[in-house]
């Protein structure tokens, strides 16, 4: 072989090294699941296809799980090694994922991307022990919902303000039919852990306790507040003012006048009352006796910890959660399009400008520094069904309120105990 | 290696080689490793620790919930027996002796080829409080209109009576097949000796029909003591209904496993209930076998 023939030779595999290397190092795959429909989904698609084009070799897949099945489905794909790179994870189930090591820090530049631009509240949902765990997106705030047209029909202008002159208004509003079953509840409170555990979370901190010490150690669930809530809410079983067969689903059917109830349930009353929506749902803070307050609780991005595509993952992330020329956010857009808030001050702002008397009820909660996030405690999906039990016995007037907070506190400790 | 292959001895071993594989990978394996993990702290994320009976002995003499569920489902699985055997074979034995059996077997198996989610719908729509169908009709007879599925008194009774309904066309199938096993002749002599229906039912039907309710009750009891599905549906998002009270131990296993991430403790869960089932089993064995059809 001449040596311009070896050179030609030797050019042609240099380049082919290049550009197989340049190919494998290029070709990416970012996963993400989330609990999201292609439906809800759809502007963070649309956001994957313009990341996509702006980083060759870079594909962004989505992979809808369930909520019901989301931890489930993660643990299963992470024993079989094809977890996700990015998941949308609910800021309760963070301690114990960090805690196995399933989760990645985010980098330097991202922690200092959220501790710029989002609300200390909503930071405080992605950060378990000091440590932030992700970005926060799907913000969920608890507050006081009424309809309007079965208040004024009591002859109530206004919403009430505390938990007295709630029990007054629904007295007046509760309806029942010839076999003594309500028909129109005055008050209720939903089926679901949940429906039953945050409204009484959302209680204590309107009532300026929180349900747990703030190193999550330790409850509050047998404070004199602690009791008094779950006993007034006792109350209303007992007297008839509610009881477990009309709940919050029944808002929307016009049958529940007041229940603490998410943000999140908008899209659902906005197809049920139309064009009546405004007219007919209220919105306004935790009526207590206390200094007021209420609980939220997040959604954030997380990275696993196993991706091979960390670095990637963390920037497709923050493209997703950064403020556009158009005002919000992929994420925010997402969230709006459900009806949702979006964790980032900016998001928010954006939000605030064009919303509602409903959503800006809810926003005020958050800009207000009003709402405290829902503390992310060791197991507390676990905890929370423990205590959601003992709530149910306190209503069905089995176990006073006293008698069921201690119980629960007992084994709630318990469980706290065993962190490490 | 070829003559070994094609020898007597290896070929009873060549045709179940693909079933002992099976049942090796599938069955043996993941009852041993569940024995493992019983004794076990593991959240599925990191490695298990190791706790010995800890598991059992926290199940056994501390948690209030566990205890509770097993009697849960004692009554959940002895009550659907009680009601829904003997209904089943009623009905099979006067099917068997009316015009059109096919038309009845059909419809009286359409539940079983009913989605269960399907069947919560409906049962939520004839249970619900205030509007439901069956208090609705509780009403025209001046009759107060309980809470079927809110009332905790009530929730497991609930249940129970829809898992009957659900199972009562697969049990009556079962016992219609043991009645057309039964030789005619055994009526015809009883009928000579002047049996009237009551006696033919009482002293032909019953005895020969022993390893047939042994088997709908060993089934029923099995499928009812690690079941469910029913109480996901007809009390959605809930604990098993208000206060837990149709709250059974196989659901609490799942919670335990997929919510909690205790799999040690599930798995522990899971030996304490089989334990429980495989002596009920052997006391159903023993009572039923006795003087059946062996002895006749």
């Amino acid at each position: 072989m001449t040596g311009r023939g070896t050179g030609l030779l030797g050019a042609c595999a240099g380049l082919a090294i290049i550009a197989g290397g340049a190919f494998a190092q290029e070709a990416r795959t970012i996963t993400v699941a989330t609990h999201y429909s292609a439906e809800q989904m759809a502007p963070l698609l649309a956001c994957f296809d313009a990341y996509e084009a702006e980083h060759p070799g870079v594909t962004v897949e989505h992979q809808e799980t369930a909520y019901g099945d989301f931890l489930q489905t993660i643990l299963t794909s992470r024993v079989g090694g094809t977890a996700p790179d990015i998941l949308n994870v609910y800021s309760v189930w963070v301690p114990q994922l960090a805690g196995a090591g399933a989760l990645e820090p985010p980098p330097a530049e991202i922690a200092e991307f959220i501790q710029s631009g989002y609300s200390p509240a909503t930071i405080g949902a992605a950060t378990v022990d000091g440590q932030l765990w992700g970005i926060p997106t799907e913000l969920s705030i608890y507050a006081l919902v009424y309809n309007k047209a079965l208040l004024e029909q009591a002859g109530y202008a206004e919403p009430p303000r505390t938990w007295a002159e709630l029990r007054e208004i629904a007295e007046k509003i509760t309806r029942t039919n010839d076999q003594g079953n309500i028909d129109v509840g005055g008050y209720a409170y939903g089926t679901t852990v949940a429906e039953g555990v945050h409204p009484f979370y959302a209680q204590m901190f309107a009532a300026g306790v929180p349900p747990f010490s703030e190193d999550g150690r330790s409850t509050n669930l047998t404070s004199p507040e602690a009791i008094r809530i779950l006993d007034e809410q006792a109350a209303l079983f007992r007297d008839g003012v509610t009881s477990n067969a009309i709940a919050v689903d029944n808002f929307a059917s016009g049958a529940v006048a007041m229940q603490v109830s998410a943000n999140w349930n908008k899209s659902g009353w906005q197809d049920a009352f139309g064009d009546q929506f405004e007219s007919t749902v209220g919105v306004a803070p935790i009526p207590t006796d206390g200094p007021g307050g209420t609980m939220l609780y997040s959604f954030l991005w997380a990275v696993d910890s196993t991706s091979d595509v960390k670095e990637d993952a963390w920037d497709l992330l923050r493209y997703l959660s950064e403020p556009r020329e158009a005002g919000l956010s992929c994420t925010g857009e997402a969230m709006q399009g459900m009806g949702a808030f979006a964790g980032g001050n900016a998001d928010l702002a954006a939000m605030t400008e064009g919303a509602d008397a409903f959503d800006r009820a809810y926003i005020e909660e958050v800009t207000s520094g009003r709402a405290v996030t829902q503390p992310n405690v060791w197991q507390a999906s676990e905890v929370d069904r423990i205590l959601r039990g003992y709530i149910d016995m306190a209503w069905s007037g089995s176990m006073t309120a006293e008698e069921a907070l201690t119980a629960a506190d007992a084994e709630i400790q318990a469980i706290l105990a065993e962190q490490p | 290696m070829r003559r070994l292959l094609s020898s007597k001895a290896a070929a009873p071993w060549l045709f179940l080689g693909p079933a002992i594989l099976f049942a090796l990978v599938f069955v043996l394996l993941p009852v041993g490793f569940a024995a493992y993990i019983s004794l076990t702290d593991w959240d599925s994320l990191s490695p298990p620790r190791w706790v010995g009976l800890g598991n059992y002995r926290y199940l056994l003499t501390t948690d209030p919930v566990f205890l509770r569920t097993l009697w849960q489902t004692l009554l959940f699985a002895l009550g659907a027996l009680i009601l829904g055997v003997p209904l089943a074979l009623g009905l099979a034995f006067a099917f068997s002796r009316s015009r059109h059996q096919a038309a009845w077997r059909v419809a009286y198996t359409l539940p079983m080829v009913t989605n269960i989610v399907a069947i919560g719908f409906i049962f939520t729509f004839v249970f619900r409080q205030t509007d439901g169908a069956l208090n609705r009709l509780l009403a025209l007879f001046g009759l107060p209109g309980p809470g079927w599925l809110t009332d905790p008194s009530l929730t497991l009774l609930s249940a129970t009576l829809v898992f009957v309904w659900m199972e009562l066309g697969r049990n009556m199938l079962l016992f219609a097949a043991g009645l057309t096993s039964i030789d005619e002749s055994y009526y015809e002599a009883a009928k000579l000796d002047g049996a009237g229906t009551w006696q033919l039912f009482r002293f032909v039907t019953l005895p020969l029909l022993r390893p047939t309710i042994l088997f709908v009750v060993l089934t029923g009891f099995i499928s009812g003591m690690s079941y469910f599905t029913l109480m996901l549906v007809l009390f959605p998002g809930t604990q098993g209904g208000p206060g837990r009270a149709a709250l059974t131990t196989g659901q609490y296993m799942y919670q335990m496993a997929f919510e909690d991430l205790r799999m040690g403790r599930a798995s522990a869960v899971s030996y304490v209930l089989f334990a429980l089932v495989f002596v009920a089993t052997l006391v159903q064995v023993r009572l039923l076998r006795r003087g059946g059809l062996e002895q006749t």
